[in-house]
């Protein structure tokens, strides 16, 4: 009878393969039904045939061909008239494979047998126990999820046939010819289970009444399935589970007994929370994600305070699970934690075990904030910014590369980032973090800005870009450091933003006014001095650009001399306005230098110098000295006569500015002494070897020098002066300062040689 | 007669005659004091020389210069120098001693105690003009002789910086 079945099964194969063909297809279909309501018919015989008729149905549903209805009738007779429970293994199979079968060809048809399909194939499976029908029956449940089937009011029967198998506990047989692995079976089910959202209410409460187990493996397999249906899932789902869920996943991992299910679990939290952040809210829901975030906090946050307990590592892992997950998340603890994370790793000063909480907490807290500020998102950029100054201020809490990579975010949002907010909180985090950590602004930042500012020339720069790179630049010269790096990509900036548009007084620069009030401020009331004293020159530059007549200032200047405190300035101010100084007053900037300007100077206040100078000496022979030392030679010999009195008082004058700048303005006459001078002779030697013990080293070099070349003078004028001169010089060949004893070697030996036979 | 021995720089510093000494930051101190050295002797002794033919009895024609060692003591108010004369005519040997001793005179301290003499073992009579050398009426006797006082002055002037 076997091989007779056998035999009779064949050739209803081949009859089915035969139908294939497209010729035999009108007179098929007629006999397909004719077979397939004989093979129906045949299921209400006696059992022992069962299993024949079943592989006959088998081979008929792998038709292509079958009638629209056959497959409804098909399956209709099997759950009626077959107990599948009740047969062998082979033919329970044989039952699977017609429905997956089925599944496959005929869905639409299936699906409009509605929520009776889903009962029949529940029934059918309940109680099976051989694993490969089972991976044969997770494999249909699964499609009857994915495929969109009508569980109808059969969801939970659905549920429970699939989930009494969880969690899944197989040890395959030895020599297990078929090599199913309980992994496999596992994966199948998990599939299943968390298919579909509807299973959440039955699903959930299995986790974690199984969660409680003592078994590793169902502990394993609970939380890895818990990750699995987050990613499924949305917030409504979980919310009235979220409690209990809690509380497992934090027991598991405060009392962990292993790393493996601590790890699972950290990931199942991470799930949830991402799951959660994904939740879109409406106006009137609460919000599930804070509520979760409260209840985690709540639980965890005053572990980390009490560093000596153990359970701040788990509370740590805990806390940065759920960061980890998404940015909203990220947001809400950090900012609950890092206060009091950072408050306490600047109170405590010894290395404990706290310094590593917040060390690891900070690394994955640097990943995300990295991440962060690369969104487009400005409020969450501008966070992840202050974020990274916090932490950039706690002292060794970034390494090098964290702290270089975060430049490099800060340089790449200056240069793309729009938004003015975000501007603006770049420039504030780069100020802060530039002043602690130089290094990485110097090689990161700055040349980068200072290569977008110069691209292509000034005039191609987006204004918007430049005046952000400007500004940025500005901001993070709060290190000595970086200030010598930034200050010439700045002056420089000025300088060709200044000749891009200066023609001298005919240019209007707008807002000029206002320009002068800050600038006058700025001259006025700031500590630096380069800073200061800039912005006085650029007020100068301004105001000096602006008069016409060049007269009213300078005798100002003059009225200046005798004010007892302003006066010596006034006079050194003097000596700016006779010599070549390199950054203003001169051609380069535009200033208008008139030839011979300095003797008209000269000639035009000379007078003035010497009305005042009974009121108020120093000062006016400051300027004197200075107006002199800067004449072309000529004028100065063809002048002296007139200003010798003058000179030789300035000598006797106790400032040692007046002293040097005179002497310094007079070596050099004396080396072609003019008769005016050698008539005064005595009153010159006297006054200089009284200056060779002057307090100040420049004023006893420059009147020995003058000394030097003293003996320059004709022979028998100054021979009478020898031996007082060499007796005086012997003093400073023991001066306490070298430079000076070497002045005094030459002027003395010169001496020496002076009219003693082979000197000059 | 001195009581001046060999001087007890084993090795002796030789000078490069390139460069000119370089200030230093303390060197402009004010309040920095500044000991004398050796290197001031040696630059006292031919500071910025320049060739003049017409005084061909310099002591940078003479050779002189590279060979001279110095050693001072500010603290003991010591100085000594050693030269090793190339010509063996006894007379510039004495002549050379004599400008090195004048100069140093000239251009330091009188606390100073200046020992000049030949270096050990160079020259044939170096007994004779280093005691020569070291007695003070000799030296004040022979720069009262113009003619000795002029070659001396002469070896001296061409030292001496232009100004």
């Amino acid at each position: 009878m076997a091989a007779d079945s056998a035999i009779l099964v064949g050739l209803v194969e081949e009859f089915v393969s035969g139908q294939q063909d497209s010729k035999a297809a009108d007179t098929a279909t007629g006999s397909l039904v004719v077979l397939l309501a004989f093979y129906e018919n045949r299921l209400k015989d006696h059992y022992v045939i069962t299993p024949h008729v079943l592989q006959g149905l088998k081979a008929l549903t792998k038709c292509s061909v079958l009638p629209p209805g056959s497959a409804v009738s098909i399956l209709k007779s099997l759950f009626q008239d077959v107990h599948v429970q009740s047969l062998m293994l082979a033919e329970r199979s044989c039952v699977y494979n017609i429905l997956i079968q089925l599944m496959e060809s005929k869905e639409s048809e299936l699906k409009g047998l509605g929520a009776d399909f889903v009962f029949g194939f529940v029934q059918s499976v309940d109680g099976e126990r051989d694993p490969r029908n089972l991976l044969l029956a997770f494999q249909i449940a699964r499609k009857i999820i994915r495929g969109g089937y009508d569980l109808g009011k059969f969801t939970e029967e659905l549920f429970e046939v699939t989930s009494c198998y969880f969690p899944i506990d197989f040890s395959p047989p030895p020599n297990d010819p078929h090599g199913i692995t309980q992994e496999e079976l596992i994966l199948a089910l998990r599939a299943v289970l968390t298919g579909t959202p509807c299973f959440a209410e039955f699903l959930l409460p299995l986790i974690i009444e199984k969660l409680d187990s003592d078994i590793q493996s169902a502990k394993l397999d609970s939380l890895q399935t818990l990750s699995a249906c987050a990613s499924v899932y949305e917030h409504k789902e979980l919310a009235e589970f979220l409690p209990g869920l809690w509380a497992s996943l934090r027991r598991e991992v405060f009392q962990t007994a292993s790393e493996k299910v601590e790890s699972a679990g950290l990931a199942a939290l991470t799930a949830l929370t991402a799951c959660l952040s994904r939740s879109v809210l409406s106006s009137d829901s609460e919000d599930s994600l804070n509520v979760f975030l409260d209840l985690v906090l709540k639980d965890c946050k005053h572990h980390l305070c009490e560093p000596d307990l153990k359970l701040v590592w788990p509370s740590a892992k805990l806390l940065q699970a759920c960061s980890s997950a998404s940015y909203r998340a990220s947001h809400k603890v950090t900012a609950a934690v890092m206060p009091s994370l950072i408050e306490q790793y600047n109170s405590r000063t010894q290395v404990s075990s706290n310094d590593s909480v917040l060390l690891d907490f900070s690394q994955s807290l640097c990943s995300i904030v990295f991440s962060a500020l690369s969104e487009s998102n400005a409020g969450l950029q501008i966070t992840s910014m202050h974020v990274l100054t916090a932490l950039g201020q706690q002292t060794g809490l970034l390494v090098e590369s964290d702290v270089k990579l975060a430049v490099d975010h800060l340089t790449r949002i200056v240069l793309e980032e729009e938004d003015v907010t975000v501007s603006t909180a770049v420039v504030e985090s780069a100020g802060t973090l530039a002043r602690l950590h130089p290094a990485a602004f110097i090689s990161n930042m700055v040349p980068q800005l200072k290569g977008s500012i110069f691209s292509g020339g000034m005039v191609t720069v987006e204004p918007a870009l430049h005046q952000r790179c400007v500004t940025a630049l500005a901001a993070v010269s709060s290190h000595p450091s970086v200030v010598q790096e930034t200050t010439p990509v700045l002056i420089q900036v000025l300088t060709s933003a200044h000749t891009g548009r200066s023609l001298p007084l005919t240019v209007e620069i707008p807002q000029v006014d206002r320009l002068l009030l800050e600038l006058e401020e700025l001259s006025c009331t700031c500590d630096h001095p380069l800073s200061y004293t800039s912005a006085a020159k650029c007020y100068a530059g301004l105001v000096n650009k602006w008069h016409v007549g060049d007269s009213i200032p300078v005798s100002q200047l003059f009225s200046l001399l005798s004010d007892p405190e302003l006066g010596s300035l006034a006079a050194d101010g003097f000596s700016l306005l006779m010599s070549d100084s390199t950054d203003i007053l001169n051609r380069g900037c535009h200033a208008d230098v008139r030839i011979m300007y300095r003797q008209r100077f000269f000639t035009e206040n000379s007078s003035k110098l010497v009305q005042g100078f009974n009121t108020r000496k120093s000062c006016y022979l400051k300027a004197l000295s200075h107006i002199l030392t800067n004449l072309p030679r000529q004028v100065q010999i063809t002048e002296l006569p007139a200003l010798l009195p003058l000179l030789l008082e300035a000598l006797s004058c106790p400032d040692q500015g007046v002293q040097q700048s005179t002497l310094s303005c007079l070596q050099p006459v004396l080396l072609d002494p003019p008769s005016a001078l050698i008539t005064q002779l005595e009153a010159l030697v006297g006054r200089m070897l009284s200056l060779i013990t002057s307090p100040s080293m420049k004023v006893r070099i420059a009147s020995l020098r003058c000394i030097h070349a003293l003996a320059r003078f004709p022979e028998h004028e100054i021979m009478p002066f020898r031996a007082r001169v060499l007796r005086a010089l012997a003093t400073p060949l023991d001066d306490r300062k070298r430079m000076v004893r070497s002045e005094a070697v030459l002027a003395r030996n010169e001496w020496f040689l002076l009219g003693s036979p082979g000197g000059r | 007669m001195a009581g001046g021995t060999r001087l007890e720089n084993a090795n002796p510093l030789i000078f490069q005659r390139s460069g000119e000494r370089l200030h230093t930051a303390n060197d402009e101190d004010e309040d920095v004091l500044d000991p004398i050295d050796d290197r001031e002797i040696f630059d006292i002794l031919h500071v910025q020389s320049i060739n003049d033919p017409e005084h061909p009895l310099s002591l940078e024609e003479l050779n002189v210069v590279e060979q001279m060692r110095v050693r001072v003591n500010d603290q003991q108010n010591t100085v000594g120098v050693e030269f090793t004369p190339t010509i063996p005519h006894c007379s510039m040997a004495t002549l050379i001693g004599l400008s090195i001793k004048v100069k140093l005179l000239r251009s330091l301290p009188e606390r100073f105690k200046i020992d000049v003499r030949i270096t050990p073992g160079t020259h044939a009579s170096e007994d004779a003009v280093n005691k020569q050398l070291a007695d003070k009426e000799r030296v004040a006797a022979a720069l009262e002789n113009s003619q000795l006082l002029e070659v001396v002055n002469q070896c001296l002037t061409s030292n001496a910086r232009t100004v």
